[in-house]
C-alpha cells in the first residue's frame, strides 16, 4: 500500500502504537494492544492507524471521515492529550511519548465508550438540546428569506471564533469537571450557548441564560483552562465562560448559585475596606488555588462596571492578608462542598 | 417499527434542509433522518468558499439572470436550463433564509451579506463566512433540525432499499453501534448522501465516507444515474492524501515546477500562468506528469508547487492555513521546501437522475445534493454552486416528499427481506481460503480510476479502466470482513462502501467511453472537441442483468442557445 507508510523513503522510524481496545461484546476490560510500524516523516496518526487497519488488525476500531481537520470525528488522546488524529504528525508525537518509541492512542475521557476509540457523542448532543445550542431567530415567519438582518462587523468578531467549533469533544474529555460530574455542561456547549447569547438575531438569551445557571451549569467550572488549552481549534472558550458568568452577575443579580453568592459577598467585603486589586496580587503568586481565579475578575469586572472609585493601595500588613486567605479559605471549601455534592447525586 | 412518512438518507446540508422543510409543510408527518455520521461531521462541513447567490450585496448590478448565465455557461451547456432558473432565482431567498436562523456570514461595510469573487462568475456573488462557509451552514442547519426536534438516527448505515415492482415500501439500514440490520419502511425515501469522488481514493479531495453509498443502492434498485462520467479535478491536491491545497496559495504568487525546475505553466497559459482556469491547469500538470517531467515517490508521480520565494513573513501572514495543512498533513513547511501536489478528483456532477422537484423514476423516491443529477452544473459545476445546489435541492426534496406521501401507501418490510441482507453480510465473514484484503482494492480502483478514466480520457484507456474495474468486482468477491464483532464494525462497514464505489466506478467508466466528445470536465484525447449534434444529451447508466447499460436523455434548453465557452 503506497498511501501510507513508505518503505523506501530514507528518514522513517519505527513507531510502536500503544492502542488502548476494548469490545464490549467480548471483553471484560479494556487492555492495550501495541503495533510496531516504520512511519516516514509526513505521516500523522490517523493514517498510521488506518494502515494497520489495513494491514495489520482489522479489527481496530476508529471513527475518521474528512482527514483534514474540519469534521470532528477523530478525536482521541494520543500521549495523553486529547487531539484530532488526523493533524497530529507521528514525528512530532514521537518526542512526546513517555517511554521512547511507544505513542500511546486512548479515546476520549468522560464520554460513554463504545469499542476501542469510539465514544458515545449522544451526550454532547443532548446537552446541545438541553441549553438551546440553537438560535430561536426573531424574524417573523412570514419575512423569513425575504430581507437580511445588519449585522455589525463588531458583532460578527464577538462570535467568529465560538463558530470554529468542530465538536470534536477534546476539551470535554479534557475538562476536569466533568470527570467527575458528568452532568456538567461541558465546555464545549458552554461555548456554544455563549455564541447564540450574544447574537443579536436570537430571542431567547434569557431562557438560555437561566438554564446555564442551574446546576451543572456555568457556575461549575473551575477555570482551569484545561479546555481551552487543548481546543483543537484554539479557541478562547474561558473568555466564552467568562462572558456568560458576566453576563449572569449584570442580568440576573447574584441569586442564582452558592459561587455566585460567595463573589457577591467577596466582592461587597473588598468594597468596604476598599483593597482590592493589589491585595489580591500577594494571594496570587502565594497560590490560592483556584478560587481565586475563579472568582475575583468577575468581582472586579462588576466593580469596575459600578463606578466603584479605584481602590486606594493595599495596606501592607501581613494581617490583611491573614484575613484574606482566611476568607478565601472559606469560599474554596464551600465551592468544593457543592462540587462533593453534585457528584453524590 | 412504526412506518414513515419520510426518510432522509443524509445528514449533510441537502438532508437537513429537506427534513427542516418536510416538518414545516406537513408537521403531522413522522419524518427520520439517517446518517451514517453525525450530521455535523457530513462532509458539507468542508466547503470553504462559500455559496453563489445573486443579493447583489457587493455587486449592485448583479442579477439573477446573470447567474443563470453563467452557470449554464459554466456547464458547457449541458445544463438543463429550466432547473438552472430554479436554483439561481431560489438563490437569495435561501441565503437570506439562512442568515434568518442564524448563519453567521461575513459581512460588509453596511452590515450585510459578504459577497466574493469566485471562478466563471461574472460579478462578486459568493456568500461566506471566514473559510469555512460549509461548516456554518452545517451548523446553523443542525442547530435548527435539533430546536425542531427531528428524530435522527446517527451512525446508521443505509444498506438498500425495499422494493416492491415500481415503488419503494422503505429502507433498509445497520445501526452502527449494535450491529443490528433494521427496516425502515416508509412512504417515501430521499436520497441526500453527497458524492462520490472518493471513488478516486488517494486522488480525492473528499472525505472516507464519499463513497456514493446513495447512489449504489438506488442504482442496485433499478433507477438510472445521470452523466456520471463528469467527474471535477482540482489541480493541487497533496501528493500523499489528495487533501486540496486552496487556490489562495497560487494567487499569492505560487510557482509551479517540474522536475526540470521549469515553470511549465508558460507553455499552456503564457498570460495566466499559474492562474489560469482549474481544468486547464489540472490538465497542464497532468501532462507535464504524463510526458515524464513530475518527480517520482513510492506515492506516486507529482509536480512541485512552491512557495519559497514569497519569504516567510508572507507565508506566515497570508497563507497561515495552507501552511498549516501541508505541516499537518504532508509535513513539509512551505517556508523550506516545496509542497509536492497532483490533480485531485473534487467533485461529483453526475447522480441519481431526478426532474426538477427531486423525484426519480421510482414512486416514493426523491434525491437532492450532491448524489443527485438534477442536472444544473451539467458538464463542469461552478465553485460555489454545490452548496446552493444542496439547500435548494434539498428544500424542494423535502418539500416534494411532504405534499406527495400522502399519496403512497405505507410499506412493509418482511423478515426474510431484513434476513437476506444480513445473510450477505454474514457470509463476507466467513472464513474462506483464499481472500483478497479490501484496502489493496480500494487503493486499485482509485489507480486504475487516476490513470485511465482521469483528466485525460481516450479510447484504449477507458476500456482498460472498465476491465480494471470488471475484475476489481470479481476479486471482490473474495474480500473478507475480519472484524466478527456486532458493535461498531469499522471493517464492515469500510467493505460495504468499496463495494458501493465499485458498482458505481462501473457507470463513470462506461459513461466516458460512450461520450465521444470533449465538455466540461470530461476531456477525451481521441476527441478533442465539443460536439453538440451528436453529444448534446444526458448520459445515462441503468443496472440491467448485473451490468452498466447506457442509455439517454435529452437537454432542456431555454433562452440560452449554444456557445463556444470560452473565457
Ligand atoms: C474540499 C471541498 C471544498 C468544497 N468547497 C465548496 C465551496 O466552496 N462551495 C461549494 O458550493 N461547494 C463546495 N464543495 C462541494 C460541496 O461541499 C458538496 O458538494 C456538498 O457539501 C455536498 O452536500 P450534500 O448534502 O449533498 O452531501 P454531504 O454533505 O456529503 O452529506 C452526505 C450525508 O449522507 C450521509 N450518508 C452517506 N452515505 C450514507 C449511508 N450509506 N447511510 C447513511 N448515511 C449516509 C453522510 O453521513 C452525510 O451525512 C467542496 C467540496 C470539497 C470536497
Ligand atoms: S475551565 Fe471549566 S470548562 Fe474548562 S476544563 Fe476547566 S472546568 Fe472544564
Ligand atoms: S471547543 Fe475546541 S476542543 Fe472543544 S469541541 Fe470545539 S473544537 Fe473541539
Ligand atoms: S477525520 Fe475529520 S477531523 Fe480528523
Amino acid at each position: 500500500m503506497t498511501e501510507t507508510i513508505d518503505q523506501h523513503q530514507e528518514g522513517k522510524r519505527d513507531v510502536t502504537f500503544r492502542v488502548f481496545r476494548f469490545n464490549p461484546q467480548v471483553d471484560s476490560k479494556p487492555y492495550f494492544d501495541d503495533y510496531t510500524i516504520s512511519a516516514e516523516r509526513g505521516i500523522t496518526v490517523l493514517r498510521s492507524l488506518n494502515y494497520i487497519k489495513e494491514h495489520v488488525d482489522a479489527t481496530l476500531s476508529f471513527r475518521a471521515f474528512c482527514q483534514a481537520g474540519i469534521c470532528g470525528s477523530c478525536g482521541m488522546r494520543v500521549n495523553g492529550i486529547s487531539k484530532l488524529a488526523c493533524t497530529s504528525q507521528v514525528w512530532d508525537e514521537l518526542d512526546k511519548c513517555r517511554e521512547p518509541g511507544i505513542i500511546r492512542v486512548e479515546p476520549l475521557r468522560s464520554l460513554p465508550m463504545i469499542k476501542d476509540l469510539i465514544v458515545d457523542m449522544d451526550p454532547l448532543v443532548d446537552k446541545m438540546t438541553r441549553y438551546s445550542n440553537w438560535v430561536d431567530s426573531t424574524m417573523p415567519l412570514a419575512e423569513m428569506g425575504k430581507k437580511e438582518f445588519l449585522i455589525s462587523e463588531e458583532e460578527f468578531q464577538q462570535y467568529d471564533k465560538a463558530t470554529d467549533c468542530i465538536l470534536c469533544a477534546s476539551c470535554v474529555s479534557e475538562c476536569s469537571i466533568l470527570r467527575a460530574n458528568k452532568e456538567y455542561v461541558s465546555p464545549a456547549v458552554l461555548l456554544k450557548s455563549y455564541r447564540m447569547n450574544v447574537d443579536s438575531r436570537d430571542g431567547i438569551h434569557d431562557i438560555r441564560l437561566a438554564e446555564l445557571v442551574k446546576d451543572h451549569g456555568v457556575w461549575d467550572c473551575t477555570h482551569c483552562y484545561r479546555c481551552q488549552e487543548s481546543c483543537v481549534k484554539s479557541i478562547p472558550i474561558m473568555e466564552a465562560i467568562h462572558a456568560i458568568r458576566e453576563d449572569a452577575l449584570e442580568s440576573r443579580g447574584p441569586r442564582d448559585t452558592s459561587g455566585a453568592k460567595h463573589a457577591e459577598a467577596f466582592m461587597e467585603d473588598i468594597e468596604k475596606k476598599g483593597k482590592l486589586v493589589e491585595a489580591t496580587l500577594p494571594i496570587r503568586t502565594n497560590g490560592v488555588v483556584w478560587t481565586l481565579r475563579n472568582l475575583l475578575p468577575m468581582a472586579m469586572k462588576m466593580i469596575v462596571k459600578r463606578r466603584t472609585p479605584p481602590p486606594p493601595p493595599l495596606v501592607k500588613s501581613a494581617k490583611g492578608i491573614k484575613v484574606f486567605r482566611a476568607m478565601f479559605r472559606e469560599m474554596t471549601e464551600h465551592v468544593k462542598q457543592d462540587h462533593l455534592k453534585s457528584q453524590k447525586k | 417499527m412504526k412506518p414513515f412518512d419520510i426518510v432522509i438518507v443524509g445528514g449533510g446540508g441537502a438532508g437537513l434542509y429537506a427534513a427542516m422543510e418536510a416538518m414545516k409543510t406537513n408537521p403531522a408527518l413522522n419524518i427520520a433522518v439517517l446518517s451514517k455520521v453525525y450530521p455535523n461531521r457530513s462532509h458539507t462541513s468542508a466547503a470553504q468558499g462559500g455559496a453563489n447567490a445573486a443579493l447583489a450585496n457587493k455587486a449592485k448590478d448583479d442579477s439573477v439572470e446573470m447567474h443563470i448565465f453563467d452557470t449554464i455557461k459554466g456547464s458547457d451547456y449541458l445544463a438543463d436550463q429550466d432547473a438552472v432558473d430554479v436554483l439561481c432565482s431560489e438563490a437569495p431567498k435561501i441565503i437570506r433564509e439562512l442568515e434568518n436562523i442564524g448563519t453567521p456570514w461575513s459581512r460588509m461595510e453596511d452590515n450585510t451579506i459578504a459577497q466574493r469573487p469566485f471562478g466563471g462568475a461574472g460579478r462578486p456573488r459568493c456568500c461566506y463566512c471566514a473559510d469555512k462557509t460549509g461548516h456554518t451552514i452545517l451548523q446553523t442547519l443542525y442547530e435548527q433540525c435539533l430546536r425542531k426536534g427531528v428524530l435522527f438516527f446517527n451512525e446508521y448505515f443505509a444498506l438498500n432499499l425495499s422494493v416492491n415492482g415500481s415503488r419503494s415500501k422503505g429502507l433498509i439500514a445497520m445501526n452502527m453501534k449494535t450491529g443490528k440490520v433494521e427496516a425502515f419502511p416508509a412512504k417515501t425515501v430521499i436520497f441526500a448522501t453527497g458524492g462520490y469522488a472518493k471513488m478516486y481514493w488517494n486522488r480525492s479531495s473528499n472525505a472516507a465516507g464519499n463513497t456514493g453509498d446513495g447512489q449504489a443502492i438506488a442504482y442496485r434498485a433499478g433507477i438510472p444515474m445521470k452523466d456520471m462520467e463528469f467527474v471535477q479535478f482540482h489541480p493541487t491536491g497533496l501528493r500523499k492524501s489528495g487533501l486540496l491545497v486552496t487556490e489562495g496559495a497560487r494567487g499569492e504568487g505560487g510557482y509551479l515546477i517540474n522536475k526540470d525546475g521549469e515553470r511549465f505553466m508558460a507553455r499552456y497559459a503564457k498570460e495566466k500562468m499559474e492562474l489560469g482556469p482549474r481544468d486547464l491547469v489540472s490538465r497542464s500538470i497532468e501532462t507535464e506528469i504524463l510526458e515524464g517531467r513530475g518527480f517520482d515517490s513510492p506515492a506516486g508521480k507529482y509536480i512541485h508547487l512552491d512557495l519559497r520565494h514569497l519569504g516567510a513573513d508572507l507565508i506566515k501572514s497570508r497563507l497561515p492555513q495552507i501552511r498549516e495543512m501541508t505541516l499537518n498533513f504532508e509535513g513539509v513547511d512551505p517556508i523550506e521546501e516545496p509542497i509536492p501536489i497532483r490533480p485531485t478528483a473534487h467533485y461529483s456532477m453526475g447522480g441519481i437522475d431526478t426532474d426538477n422537484f427531486g423525484r426519480t423514476v421510482m414512486d416514493g423516491v426523491y434525491a437532492a445534493g450532491e448524489c443527485a443529477c438534477v442536472s444544473v452544473h451539467g458538464a463542469n459545476r461552478l465553485g460555489g454552486n454545490s452548496l446552493l445546489d444542496i439547500l435548494v435541492f434539498g428544500r424542494i426534496a423535502g418539500h416534494t416528499a411532504a405534499e406527495e406521501a400522502g399519496k403512497f401507501e405505507p410499506g412493509s418490510i418482511s423478515e426474510e427481506e431484513l434476513k437476506e441482507n444480513v445473510e450477505e453480510i454474514r457470509t463476507r465473514m466467513q472464513p474462506s481460503g483464499h481472500y483478497e484484503r479490501y484496502g489493496a482494492l480500494r487503493e486499485e480502483l482509485g489507480q486504475t480510476l487516476a490513470l485511465n478514466v482521469g483528466i485525460f480520457r481516450e479510447s484504449s484507456l477507458l476500456h482498460k479502466g472498465i476491465e480494471d474495474i470488471a475484475e476489481l468486482k470479481e476479486r471482490f468477491k473474495k474480500v473478507r470482513v475480519f472484524d466478527s464483532s456486532d458493535v461498531f464494525n469499522t471493517n464492515l462497514q469500510q467493505v460495504l462502501e468499496l463495494q458501493n464505489m465499485l458498482d458505481l466506478a462501473e457507470t463513470v467508466a462506461v459513461g466516458a467511453l460512450a461520450r465521444e466528445e470533449s465538455r466540461g470536465s470530461h476531456t477525451r484525447i481521441d476527441f478533442p472537441v465539443r460536439d453538440d449534434e451528436k453529444w448534446h444529451k444526458h448520459t445515462l447508466a441503468t443496472l440491467v442483468d448485473g451490468k452498466a447499460t447506457p442509455g439517454e436523455k435529452p437537454v432542456t434548453m431555454g433562452r440560452y442557445e449554444l456557445q463556444e465557452r470560452t473565457y
